[in-house]
This record gives C-alpha cells, structure tokens and sequence, in this order.
C-alpha cells in the first residue's frame, strides 16, 4: 500500500516547523543562504536541505495580496523518473511507495537530477570526494539511523507540522480525503496536484490558489516518463539478438558471396 | 496587563488556547499568531476548519496570520483606539451590543459624577505641575448615596456609564475611523458588521492581542478600548470570547505572577512604599479594599511573609513586615533604570536572562549605560550582545571600566520545573538532556548565589543584613546539587505551617502565620490529584467532556479555573447564553458544567450575578474605569512620532506619556521631512527576541540569516531600490543598515488624504552569534505608557535611504 | 624517439600536444580531488554542461567505426576495407577520450564500477555504459588484432581467428548505446523544447550517427592522408559519402516529418533562438551536405571535405542543441563552461591526438587489412 502524505496548503502557515525537524531529523548541516526578497530560505531544496518552504505573494480574486506557503520536497512519484534514470539502482522505490537514494551505490552521474520532472534531487556540489544526491528520503532509511517509517512512526515534518497542514496516510485514502475537502468547501481549486502529475505522486497537495501562481509545475507530463524509455528499452533485445543474428547472416552471406565471386574471377581469368 | 486588571480584576488572558475552537469571530489586533503563537494559531484554524469561525487581523503589515484572514485590515501603526472606539460606536448606534448583559454584568448603568467631562482631548481633573501632567480623579467617580452606587438600570441616566461612553465614542464614526487609520471606509464597515454581530447572546467573538496593542504610548488604553468593546457585546466569560492577550516568553506569565515587575510582590500584591506603609497594619489597612476578593489580601501577604521568613515571622515583629523592601516613588522600570544607570545611579547590573543591547529601546543608549557601570553579572545561555557589550563594533574595549562576569545557564530542556503558558496552565516539565559544560539551573545559580551572600553578611555584617540573615532558606535536596524543586513548589503553592502537605485552595489561607504561601494565586498546583496521584501541574489527562476545557490536564490559577468571570457565561438566573456552549448551567439548585466556578457556587443564580467579577471590589466590569492614569475611557493621540497632526483634538500625544532624557529619547517633530515614514518593529517565526538563542542555533540562522526592512513596491521605485540592496534606516536617535524586501507585506496608506508610507522593522539582530545584523532597537525612542512604562516599539518615524557605492 | 620497435618523431607541435596533454592530466588529478565545485560551472539547474554534450558529440562522431565495420566486414563492401581500419582507430581513440572524460564528470569517480555490479538496466545511461565499456573493449581487441602484427606478434593469428566474432558484436553493440544516448533525453521530454521534444530521439540519434560515420572518415582520410602520405581514392570515398548522403535524406524526411506531425514545424520560423539553432542545424548540417554530396562537387577533394565538415558540426550542433538548446527556456541560462571545464575537454583531445599520430606512425592503420586481401 502506497503511503502518502497530503499538504493542504490552505492550513499553512509558514513556521518552517517542517524544514527544521526535517534538518534535526537527517542530521544535516546548516548553511547560510543568500537574502531571497520572499524570505524563502533557502530558496530552493538544496544538498542540505531536503524541503524548504515557499513564501509567495499572490494575488486574490479581489486583487488583494496575500501570502501563502508550500513545503517542497520529493514528491515521491508512483512511476519516479529519478528511479528509472539511475544506471547503479542508488535510487529505489520502497514497498511502502517512498523514493529512497542509497550514496553508497551512487556514481554521481546527476542524471536523476536532469530527469527529475520536479527538478528535485539536488547535487552537493561544494563536497570534493564524497558527494551525495540530496532529496527528502520520506524519512525511509534502509540502513536504520534516519528510519521512521519502518519504524511505523509518521515523518519528521509531518510529526512538527503545528496547523495539521501535513497528513501521512494511504495513498487511496488522502486521495479521498482530498476530493472530499475540496468538494466541502469552494475556497480550494479544484486540482489535487499529484494526483495526475508525472503519472501520480505519493506527496499530494490541495491549495486555495491556482498552483502555478505558488510556482509549482503545472505542465507536467501527465504519462510518466519512464513510460518513454521503457517504450524504447523494450526493443532492446530485439535490435541484439534480431541485429546480431541479422548480421551474422548478413557476414556470412556476403563474404560467401564474395569468395564466389572472387572464384568465378579467377577461372575466367584462367580461362 | 494593566489594561485587563483594570477593567475585569486580573492582569490574564481571560480565556486559554483551547478554548478557541468554541469561538465564531476572531479579531486578532496587534498580535501575529502564526509567527508568534503558532500552537494557538493552529486552534484558531482549527475553529474556522471545523465550524467556519471567521477571522479578522488588523495589523499593519501583511503577516502570516493575515494571509489566513477572512478580512484583513492594513491600518496606519498607533491608531488601534479609533479603531476599537469606531466599532464600539458601530454596535452601540446599531443596537448591536448585548443590552442584558450590559445592564447586569458592567458598570454601564453606573452613574458618574456631574463633574465629571471631556473637553479638547482631555479629561476632568487634568493638572500640569513643574512640567509633569497629571489627572486628579476625583470627577472620575460614581455618584453613591454613602453606601452604594447609583444606578439607572434602563441605560438612560445622561450621566450613566453607557451613555457618556455613547456620547465619548459617537466621535468615531466610520469617516473619521477611515482618515485616522487608513483604512478604506467599506473594508472597515465590513469589520464592524462582522463583529458586532457577536453581540447576540449566542455567539462568542474573542479578540486577540500582543505587542501591537501593547507597546505604545497609550498600550494601557488600547488593552481598555479591547476590554470594553467585549464587555460592550457581552463576549468576556463565555466560551470562545475573551480578551486573549497572548503573552510572550512561554513562562512570561509565570515570572509576571511571580514579581517580574518593579511594583509588585509575588501574586500581584503591590510592592510596600517606604512612605506611605511604615507597618504591615498600615499596609493592610491602606491596600485592602472592603469587597470583592481582594479583601482576603491580608491572608496573602501574611502568608507571603512567612513563606519568606518562615520562624522568624511572628505576629509580634509584623511578621517581618519591615524587611520587605520598598519603594520610593522613583521610577524603577526598565528604562526608569537605564536612565538612573546613565546617570551614574546605578552602579552594577545583574542581566539575569535578558538581553538589552538588544532588545531595549533605544539600545544603543543602553550600552553607552552600561558603560557606566562598575560590575555587571549576565546569566545566560551564551555571551550575548549584553554581555559582550564593552566589544560591541565602534566600542574600545580598553576605555570600558566595567567588570563583567558571564554565568553559564542551562536552558529550558536541561531542567525540570514548571512552566506558566499564556492561557495560565502551569504544566511541569522534566529535563531533557544534561547542561553543557559548567552550566547550571537558574535555581542553583540562585541558590548559590543567596547563600554565598548570606555568609557575607553573616561574617562580615554590612548595613541591613537582617532581611537576608532571617530569610527561610532550606531547599537542599541531600545528596543532589541542584536544590530540590519540590520543596520550592510546596513553598509556592502553600501549606500549614507545620505540616508538609500542599494546600489545595488560596481559601484556606489564614493571615494569623499559621499558613505559609510563596504565591497565593498558585495555591493547588501542587496538591495532588487523588485520581492520577500526581501533583496537579504533573496531570496529562487528555479527558474532556466537550468543550475543550480539559480540566485534568495540568493545573490553570486560579483554582483550575479555564475561563475566567465564567459567571458571565450564563444569564442571571443561569441559563447559557448559548445551549450549544453551555460552559455552566443551574439545573435542580445547582452549577453543572465544564469549568472550575470563577464565583459563588455555593449561592443561588441571581446573587452571583451581583458580582461576577470577583476580583473587582464592585463586582462588575469596568466599561468606565477610574483607576488609570490616563483616563477613564480611551481616546485617540498620535504616537510620539506622527505624520500627521491629531485629526480628533489639539491635544496630539497622550499627556502622560513617559518621557526620558538623552538621545535615546529624541523625537522627530510631527509630520517631520527629514523622517516622512511611519516604522514599527516586529518579529518573525525564525528568530526569538533579542535573537540570542536563534542567532546561534545554526539551522534557525539558516532560514532566516538576514536583517531586512520591509519597505513597500512604491517606495522602493521612489528611490531606486531593489530587492536585496542595503539600505540605512535613519530616525532622530540613529541609524542602521538592513537589506531592503521590496514586498506588499507593507503598502503606502491613505491618512487625512495623505499618503503614508509604513515600514516594517524586525529587531532580531545584534553583533554576536553566527548570523550578525543590525539592531533594530538602536532606532526606537525612550517613551513609554504611562501606566506600565511599556516602550513605543511600535510606531516611530524613519527615513530610507539607499546605501550608495558598493 | 624509438622504444624497440616502437618510435615517435618529435615536432615542435608534438612538442606542445605532449605539453598540453601533461598539464591536462595534471588538471584531470586536481579535479577528482577538489570534486565538480569550484572546478566546473555546473548546478542544480545545470547538472550536466559542456562535458556532456562534448561526450555525447563524440560517440556520435565516433560513429564511422561502426559504420565502417558495417560496411565493410558485415556486408564486405570490399571497396570501404581500405579506410576501415582508420575509421576503427579512430573511434577507438574517440571512446577513450569519452571514457576519460565521463570519468572527470562523474561525481564519484571511484564508484565508477557499481553499475556493473547494481544494474540500473532500466535506465537507458545503463545501456549506454555497458555497451560503451564492452565496445571500447571489443574496439581494443580490434586493435590489438592490427597491433599484434607488430608486436607480441604471437597472439595474432588466434585473434585473426576470432575476428568475425568480434566484428559482428562490434556492429551491433553501438547500435544499442549510439540510440540509447539520444533515449537519456528521453526523460526530460516534457521540459524540451517542441522542436527536439520527441520519441524518435533515440533513432534520429542512431541515424545520424551513422551518417556522419563516413563523414568524420573522410576528413580523417584526408588530414591523415597529407600528414602520412596515404592516398586513398577520391571514389572510396565519393562512394562513402554517398551511403551517408542517402541516409541523411531518410533522416531529413523522418525528422521534418517528426515535427510537423507533432504540429512544431511552425516554431523553426518564428525567429526564436531554438527555431534559428534548428534551422541552422538542419541546413547548414543536413541539407547542404546532401547537395554536396549528390553534385559534382563530391569528386573533389574541397567538396569532400566540405561535406565532412559540414555533416560533423552538424551532428554535433545537432548534440549541442538537445543538450543545451532545447532545455534553456525551462531551465534558465545560468550555466555557461568553467575555463577548467574547456581545458579538459580540449586537453583530453590533445592526449589523443598523440595516441593518433604515434599508432599512425607504428602500426598498419592506413592501408586496409592486407592480410584479408592477400589470402
Ligand atoms: N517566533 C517568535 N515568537 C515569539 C517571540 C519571538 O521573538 N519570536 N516573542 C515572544 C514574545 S516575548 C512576545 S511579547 C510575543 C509577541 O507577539 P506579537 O505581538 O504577535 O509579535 P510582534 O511581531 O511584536 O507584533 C505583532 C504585530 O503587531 C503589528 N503591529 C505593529 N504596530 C502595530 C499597531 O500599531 N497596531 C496593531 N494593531 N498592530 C501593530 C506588527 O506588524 C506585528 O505583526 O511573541 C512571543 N513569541
Ligand atoms: N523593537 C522592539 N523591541 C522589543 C520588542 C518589540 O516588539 N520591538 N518586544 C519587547 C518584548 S515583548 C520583550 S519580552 C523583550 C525581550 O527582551 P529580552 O528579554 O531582553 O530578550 P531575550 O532575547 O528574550 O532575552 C532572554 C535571554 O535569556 C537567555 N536565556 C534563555 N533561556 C534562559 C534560561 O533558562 N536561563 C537564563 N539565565 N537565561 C536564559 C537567552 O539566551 C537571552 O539572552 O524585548 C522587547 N523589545
Ligand atoms: S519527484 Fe523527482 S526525485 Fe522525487 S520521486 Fe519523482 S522523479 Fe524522483
Ligand atoms: S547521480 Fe547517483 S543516484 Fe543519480 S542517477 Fe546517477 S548514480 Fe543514480
Ligand atoms: S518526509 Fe522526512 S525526509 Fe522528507 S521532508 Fe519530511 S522529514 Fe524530511
Ligand atoms: S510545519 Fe506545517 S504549517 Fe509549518 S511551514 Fe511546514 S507545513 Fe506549513
Ligand atoms: S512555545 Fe514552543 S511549541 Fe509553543 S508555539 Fe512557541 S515555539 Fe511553538
Ligand atoms: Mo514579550
């Protein structure tokens, strides 16, 4: 069963309480990022920041300003390009449905991050030997120290969220919960991002405002990409075998035919 | 604080978090909840979620809570009062207010002294001596017949409370509302409609406040303006209602009722004054009023004395009345201070988890203070700003004289004991981790400290050393260092003399020194609960019986109680306001409910309604109250800095302002071009007061490196600013640096047809820890209440300029 | 310079490649210490640059090794045997250079061997590793098969004899990655731009490798043919060209019709960035060379080489434009190539441009397999 986590950005209110015990969490260091005018700090996930939150000043339907907060991170697709991409399966997908990067297995080849279609995994650039792709683990740690959820515990964020903005779950059941609230209530629009996106996320969000006003990436591929490579890698071992036993063939035959042909030669020049 | 006790007996939150769920239309003025008080920020969501409870901010920036607002109001900084008056006049010209109410539960029916009157911006009774203003309140009085006050019960008495309220705040209208505060006339007709529909009977309208309201010169008077617009809708006692001031430090309200303040002993009793109480006699006979429940203070302070002296406090030797210390009439609060220390008055300082280079007014002026000091101990968590005051930038260590010693404290999860939140719960807390290195608990600090002095003066004497000689002092716990917390809470919670039992009641407090008491408003927090067999501040129970009171979680002073005059929250013969939040009901001659009684359960409906604020020697809620310095009702005067001339009178700053000499209190002159923006000071979810313990937190400097100053699009175009350019922030008393947001978090307003631009400060920075920026403080002004000496943080004049060449 | 039987001349422009290709490994050492920041301009936005696209221009141009084995050994074009052998040098050279690059680029270099070990065999970089390793494996023992008619002379007969082995895997295996490289793109799709954004990527980067196969031979011939006075005649490669010519007017067609079915064509001429790289790519690499190569000019020399460089920097604009092009609008220009990140590209170059001139100079790469034409 798929698990899930459901942010109603409607409920937040930007405390940051995620991003932090997210920090505590995973034990990961702190840097000190450059001044960003919404006061999204960082501005974006980075190496040592798994999720960060959003600040955006969007505009009503009155034309008042108004302020709201996403908390990005993975979104744990159910079809992760970032899986599929990886060449050293360092990238894997749990039983339970979470996205999980093992740095031991990693080459460093950055290829999840230019296939992520949520540009997620980001690259600890600055470190020379051992650098690591960096994304939220959905607090999934097959080695142990990190491990919530085989832990059975809810992640860190969601454990910190003050407003129940975050809500850890089925999959199917969030899903539900999500077209109830938005059918109870006309301020929510009517998208659950997620839910079609890159083929259908794990991480699911509701909002009271358009998403692409809060910068998300509404134009995603609702088809999967791995769908693309798979639809390509299956005639994999079709061009091998068929290409290697049509060129055997075609080897043999040709040089059959020009030995012939050379014979045929030399008798008529014997002739 | 002051403001509260004034108009309903105590200085509290009349409601607590929970209950916010109960509530159908929060104002929330002043205060950033999601910022400051995001847990009580989630019950506020969580009302609008479940029962579609609307939400109203006024503030003049676009905060975080404001993004969650049903209606959100930008209003110029400093004009709260027109604001609340205008929505009194709004519920009263409407009939919107709840007349029963009214008539039963306040003082509107009062009638006032003839004499009594408001001309020009002032009250009756004002008087200007040698420079000093201030009011004689005798015209401020009720009419009384010897015994009792007189009533007109019907409201129409020209000289009633309601209707000189009627006529204080008919000046108020919508217009005048919309020019002093810039707030557009439709949005502000909106909020009046809004939320003086919680004037009928069964709908609860809670008002939320913080620093906005608070840190002005006229604070007091808009705590009043809050206090009587609630009492006007009948929404104080019911569930849901109250006036919720959010306090700040999470313990703010504990140290508050433990003597924090200058004036006060533990449990709110006033500090003695050399003068004026030369015996205990003297004391009880001059501060204990005929009725209400303030007249049992003699049991408290005899009881306060033998908990401080314990045998050495007889009835023959006052109970050591005399070693009380006093007061002089000399202003003692924080800047009263600073001023002394400047002046060379003060001679050493004990900053004892407090920050002021930081974090007071004017704090640049601070620190030239502490200059002046002879010796300064700091006990804190880190070398802060204070502490390391003598190598602040431009600063030679070498012409600094003061000697100075840094005691490392433990912090919060490094020690047990128990902490008071806002909503008065006092939960225990047990340590978490061990303290670093040498830190050490407050208490032990304390502890050590008191008796390395009292061996001072036992072997070396000096000018007074009896009330240290005599003190009771024993709260060793053998074979631990740290002194033994439960016998400091026994101490505070009170027992018999004699027996080593907590009481489980303030009522049983005697003032003949068979009881002892630390703090009689605590008085149970210590008992044990039969039930879970713990101390009732240790209870975790999450029962409740639908109302969200949780009455077995923790302990709330006094006596349990949740909601606070929750008389009101039933008529006068008992019956709910509203059957759907029935907090208590008289059913078959007696209280059933959900809450601890606030009054008289003992006696029939009808006689405790005579008096449902208990504390208040009338027993009734002050709509007029005549015990403030500056009024008995509020009235609208700029800020000491102002754009623009006081619309309403001549009179254009409050006149009992506090005012203070030197730099620190320069002020721009009204409508002053050199200073053509309004600022005000904030804070931000990151970052913790002076930014002492956040500023060294590496994941908290993370998400919030730098000092901003939020300045609005149109002002940025004005002078060619862009987001994240530097910029100097200039006022009369200084000047800093910060990096511009360019953000409709703040927008130009229109005042008296004028536009005015409002600019937003937070004042989390200072020069130590790992994210260094400037301090906001070092541009505030040295004005304060008159009533609580509380800083004009809030509204201020500044210029922008950006910082030229790179 | 002689070492046994092997020797080296010394020019004063050997002098500087041997300089430039010392310095370049010293570089390439100070790189895998002091890891991809401060030494590249790559980012988040920008995880692969220049390195890539470099790479991915390579294996493409690497393609006459391929072509030429095809050609010659598969369908025993007899006339195609005399280039080759030059044609397998060189795109053995070419997958060394790309080796050694990648490994620079690959954050942690010293895990280079997972993947043979913890297969990814879903992801189409899988494919291309594996085939790129095995073919540069199958590429060497080509080689040593002409190398052993120098030295260690003894092995060569048994290598003789698994020869049609090696030469058909050596066919098929870049069939496999030559297509899989273009399939990488595959998964960023969704963020191209219209006039690249397609499923055909994999074959139009299979078709167009082989194409310009013969094209990067041509040029080779010729450059190789003054510098060691091999001729080889104008008709060889006229022929050459010709196979190439003909598939690149299948390629032309495929990838006009590409994207007018996917109703972008339109976008070509809207004078945007991405429509004038398109044009130019497509004209100047595709349509000139095929006017080229079906006219007159073809039989001289001037208009081979023309053709050679044209299609060549066609192919690689082609690379360029997916890599960088077609992804600028969605991510944003804040990438452009560190100074460290052309010094390896340009250096490595250099590394095998010796390797070229000194197995040119020692070993039987310029005529065609004698051996074959004398039994
Ligand atoms: N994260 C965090 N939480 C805290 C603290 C902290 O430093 N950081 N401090 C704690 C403490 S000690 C306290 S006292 C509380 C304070 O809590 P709050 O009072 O909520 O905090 P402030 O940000 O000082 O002020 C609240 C709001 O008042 C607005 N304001 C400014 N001028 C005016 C005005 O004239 N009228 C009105 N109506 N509003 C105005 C400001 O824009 C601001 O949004 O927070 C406590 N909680
Ligand atoms: N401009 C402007 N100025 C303001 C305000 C404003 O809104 N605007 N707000 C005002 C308000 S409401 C307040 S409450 C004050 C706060 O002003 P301060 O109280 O001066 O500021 P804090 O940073 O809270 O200082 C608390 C100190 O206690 C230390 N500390 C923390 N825990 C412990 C402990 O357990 N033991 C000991 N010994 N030390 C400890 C911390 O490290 C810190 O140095 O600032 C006021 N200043
Ligand atoms: S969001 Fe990106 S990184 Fe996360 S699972 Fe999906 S593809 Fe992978
Ligand atoms: S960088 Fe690491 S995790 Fe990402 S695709 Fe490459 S090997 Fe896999
Ligand atoms: S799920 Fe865990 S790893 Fe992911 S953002 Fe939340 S706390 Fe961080
Ligand atoms: S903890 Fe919850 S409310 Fe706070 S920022 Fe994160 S999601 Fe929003
Ligand atoms: S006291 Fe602590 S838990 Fe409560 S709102 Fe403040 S920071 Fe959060
Ligand atoms: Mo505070």
């Amino acid at each position: 069963m798929a698990k899930g986590v459901l942010v109603d950005l409607t409920k937040c209110i930007g405390c940051k309480g995620c991003q932090t015990a997210c920090k505590q969490w995973n034990d990961l260091p702190a840097t000190i990022p450059d001044f960003d005018n919404n006061l999204t700090y960082p501005a974006d996930t980075d190496a040592y920041n798994y999720t960060t939150v959003l600040h955006r000043v969007v505009e009503k339907e009155d034309g008042q300003e108004t302020l709201r907060f996403a908390k990005r991170q993975c979104m744990h697709c159910q079809e992760p390009t970032c899986v599929t991409v990886c060449f050293s399966r360092a990238l894997v997908k749990s039983p339970e449905g979470a996205i999980v990067y093992d740095e031991e297995k990693c080459v460093g080849c950055r290829y999840c991050i230019i296939a992520c279609p949520f540009q997620v995994p980001k690259y600890e650039w600055n470190d020379a030997l051992k650098p690591v792709v960096s994304k939220c683990q959905f607090c999934f740690d097959p080695r142990g120290k990190h491990d919530r959820i085989g832990h059975g515990m809810e992640p860190a964020c969601v454990n910190a969220c003050p407003s129940r903005a975050l809500k850890f779950g089925d999959r199917d059941e969030l899903l539900k919960e999500a077209r109830q609230r938005i059918s109870s209530d006309s301020k929510y629009v009517n998208h659950i991002y997620g839910e079609k996106e890159a083929g259908g996320t794990n991480w699911l969000y509701i909002s009271d405002v358009p998403f692409e006003k809060l910068g998300f990436r509404t134009d995603v591929s609702q088809t999967p990409l791995p769908y693309y490579v798979h639809d390509y890698l299956k005639w994999t071992p079709t061009v091998f075998l068929g290409g290697g036993a049509l060129f055997a063939a075609l080897h043999f035959y040709t040089k059959r035919r020009n030995e012939v042909a050379r014979a045929v030669e030399k008798e008529e020049v014997a002739e | 604080m002051a403001g509260l006790a004034a108009s309903f007996g105590r200085g509290a939150m009349t409601n607590h978090f929970n209950d916010y769920i109960n509530t159908d239309v929060f104002l929330v003025i002043g205060s950033n909840s999601a910022e400051t008080h995001p847990m009580a920020m989630k019950w506020i969501n969580e009302a609008r979620n479940k029962k579609g409870a609307k939400l109203i901010v006024v503030d003049p920036r676009l905060t975080k809570t404001a993004a969650h607002a049903d209606i959100f109001v930008r209003h110029r900084p400093g004009t709260d009062i027109p604001f609340l008056l205008g929505i009194m006049n709004y519920a009263i010209e409407n009939e919107l207010y709840h007349h029963e109410y009214l008539v039963k539960y306040t003082n509107a029916s009062y009638i006032v002294k003839p004499e009594f009157g408001f001309k020009d911006g002032l009250f009756s009774g004002a008087k200007l001596d040698n420079g000093v203003f201030t009011y004689d309140k005798n015209t401020w009085q009720f009419e009384d017949d010897g015994k009792t006050i007189k009533k007109d019960p019907t409201l129409q008495h020209p000289n009633c409370v309601f209707q000189l309220l009627k006529k204080h705040v008919s000046r108020y209208d919508i217009k005048t509302v919309s020019e002093i505060t810039g707030v557009p006339e439709k949005v502000y007709r909106k909020v009046c409609e809004t939320f003086a529909a919680t004037g009928a009977r069964d709908k609860s309208g809670n008002i939320i406040y913080a620093m906005g309201i608070t840190q002005h010169t006229y604070g007091t008077q808009n705590v009043r303006a809050i206090a009587m617009l609630q009492l006007l809708l009948g929404n104080i006692g019911k569930p849901g209602g109250g006036v919720n001031a959010q306090r700040g430090e999470s313990n703010v309200q504990g140290s508050t009722d433990l003597a924090m303040l200058s004036h006060l002993l533990p449990g709110y009793l006033g500090v003695p004054n050399a003068t004026k109480h030369t015996n205990l006699q003297d004391y009880i006979e001059k501060e204990t009023p005929a009725s209400g429940y303030w007249k049992n203070k003699p049991k408290f302070l005899v009881s306060l004395l033998k908990a401080f002296y314990g045998d050495n406090a007889t009835k023959e030797n006052d109970f050591c009345f005399d070693y009380l210390p006093k007061v002089d009439g000399r202003d003692h609060s924080h800047m009263g201070f600073f001023q002394d220390m400047y002046d060379g008055k003060v001679k050493g300082l004990i900053a004892w988890g407090q920050n002021p280079a930081v974090g007071g007014p004017g704090a640049a002026f601070e620190r030239e203070a502490m200059k002046k000091l002879d010796w300064m101990v700091v006990v804190d968590l880190f070398e802060t700003e204070t502490a390391a005051f003598w190598h602040a930038p431009n600063v030679d260590p070498g012409e600094v004289q003061t000697e100075c010693f840094l005691l490392p404290a433990a912090f919060s999860f490094e020690k047990e004991g128990t902490v008071t939140n806002s909503g008065r719960w006092i939960q225990y807390r047990y340590k978490a981790v061990n303290p670093p290195g040498e830190a050490k608990s407050d208490t032990w600090i304390a502890d050590r400290l008191f008796k390395e002095i009292r061996r001072l003066y036992r072997e070396q004497g000096g000018a007074f050393p009896e009330p240290i000689l005599a003190m009771d002092w024993n709260y060793d716990k053998p074979g631990h260092e740290e002194p033994d917390i439960a016998k400091i809470a026994l101490e505070i919670n009170g027992y018999r003399v004699g027996e080593n039992r907590a009481l489980d009641s303030f009522g049983k407090l005697k003032d003949d020194g068979s009881t002892a008491c630390g703090m009689w408003i605590y008085t149970g927090y210590w008992a044990v609960d039969q039930e879970l067999g713990v101390p009732n501040c240790q209870r975790r129970s999450t029962e409740d019986s639908g109302l969200g009171t949780y009455l077995k979680w923790a302990f709330s002073w006094p006596l349990n109680r949740r909601i606070l005059y929750n008389r009101c929250s039933a008529d006068e013969h008992g019956k709910p306001w509203d059957e759907s939040r029935a907090l208590f009901r008289w059913q078959d001659g007696r209280w059933v409910g959900h809450d601890v009684p606030d009054f008289n359960a003992k006696v029939v409906p009808e006689v405790s309604a005579e008096t449902p604020f208990i504390m208040l020697p009338k027993g009734h809620g002050r709509l007029f109250a005549n015990n403030l310095v500056d009024g008995p009702f509020p009235e609208h005067y700029e800020p000491m800095e102002s754009p623009v001339t006081n619309r309403l009178s001549k009179q254009q700053n409050t006149p009992c302002a506090a005012v203070f000499k030197g730099q620190w209190a320069d002020l721009a002159k009204v409508g002053d071009a050199k200073y053509p923006y309004v600022a005000t000071t904030h804070r931000v979810v990151e970052h913790y007061q002076s930014g002492a313990v956040t500023r060294n937190n590496p994941s908290l400097v993370e998400v919030c490196p730098w000092m901003y100053v939020s300045i609005s699009e149109e002002l940025a175009r004005e002078k060619g600013i862009r987001p994240g350019d530097e910029v100097w922030i200039e006022t009369a008393r200084g000047r800093i640096k910060a990096l511009a947001q360019v953000s409709p978090v703040v927008k130009p307003l229109k005042v008296n047809g004028k536009k005015v631009e409002v600019v937003g400060l937070p004042w989390h920075w200072g020069y130590q820890g790992i994210a260094m920026g400037a301090t906001a403080n070092d541009l505030t002004p040295a004005v304060g209440d008159g009533n609580t000496k509380i800083p004009e943080y809030k509204a201020f004049l500044c210029n922008i300029r950006k910082v030229q060449g790179v | 310079m002689t070492i046994g039987k092997l020797n080296f001349k010394m020019t004063p422009a050997r002098k500087v490649l041997l300089f430039m290709a010392a310095l370049t490994l010293v570089l390439i050492v100070y790189r895998l210490v002091i890891g991809l920041r401060p030494f590249t301009n790559l980012n988040n936005d920008w995880p692969w640059g220049l390195w890539i696209a470099v790479d991915l221009s390579a294996v493409a141009l690497a393609g006459g090794g391929y072509s030429l084995t095809l050609m010659a050994h598969i369908l025993n074009i007899r006339k195609f045997k005399v280039v080759a052998r030059r044609a397998m040098l060189v795109s053995l050279l070419t997958y060394i250079f790309v080796l050694l690059v990648l490994f620079v680029e690959i954050g942690r270099w010293y895990n280079f061997w997972r993947p043979f070990v913890s297969w990814g065999h879903h992801s189409p970089l899988f494919e291309v590793f594996v085939c790129i390793s095995a073919y540069t494996l199958v590429q060497f023992v080509e080689f040593t098969e002409v190398a052993t008619e120098k030295v260690a002379t003894n092995w060569h007969k048994f290598l003789k004899k698994i020869m049609p082995v090696v030469v058909i895997i050596a066919a098929i295996l870049p069939f496999g990655h030559q297509a899989s490289l273009g399939a990488i793109y595959l998964a960023t799709i969704d963020r191209m731009h219209g006039l690249w954004a397609t499923t055909m990527i994999p074959w139009l980067f299979l078709i167009s490798s082989f194409f310009v196969g013969p094209a990067v031979v041509t040029l080779e011939t010729l450059a190789g043919g003054r510098i060691f006075n091999h001729k080889v005649s104008i008709d060889v490669l006229r022929s050459l060209i010709r196979v190439s010519g003909w598939l690149m007017i299948a390629y032309l067609v495929l990838k006009i019709g590409d994207v007018a079915s996917r109703g972008v064509l339109p976008q070509a001429f809207s004078g945007s960035f991405e429509g004038n790289m398109f044009l130019l790519e497509m004209v100047a690499g595709v349509i000139v060379p095929i006017v080229i190569c079906f006219s007159p000019l073809s039989n001289t020399k001037g208009g081979l080489a023309a053709f050679g460089l044209l299609t060549s920097a066609g192919v690689v604009l082609n690379r360029v434009n997916v890599v960088f092009t077609s992804l600028v609008d969605f991510l944003g220009n804040s990438y452009s190539p560190s100074w460290g990140e052309w010094a390896i590209s340009i250096g490595a170059l250099a590394i095998i441009a010796l390797a070229y001139l000194f197995i040119m100079e020692n070993f039987n790469f310029a005529g065609h397999d004698k051996h074959q034409t004398a039994s």
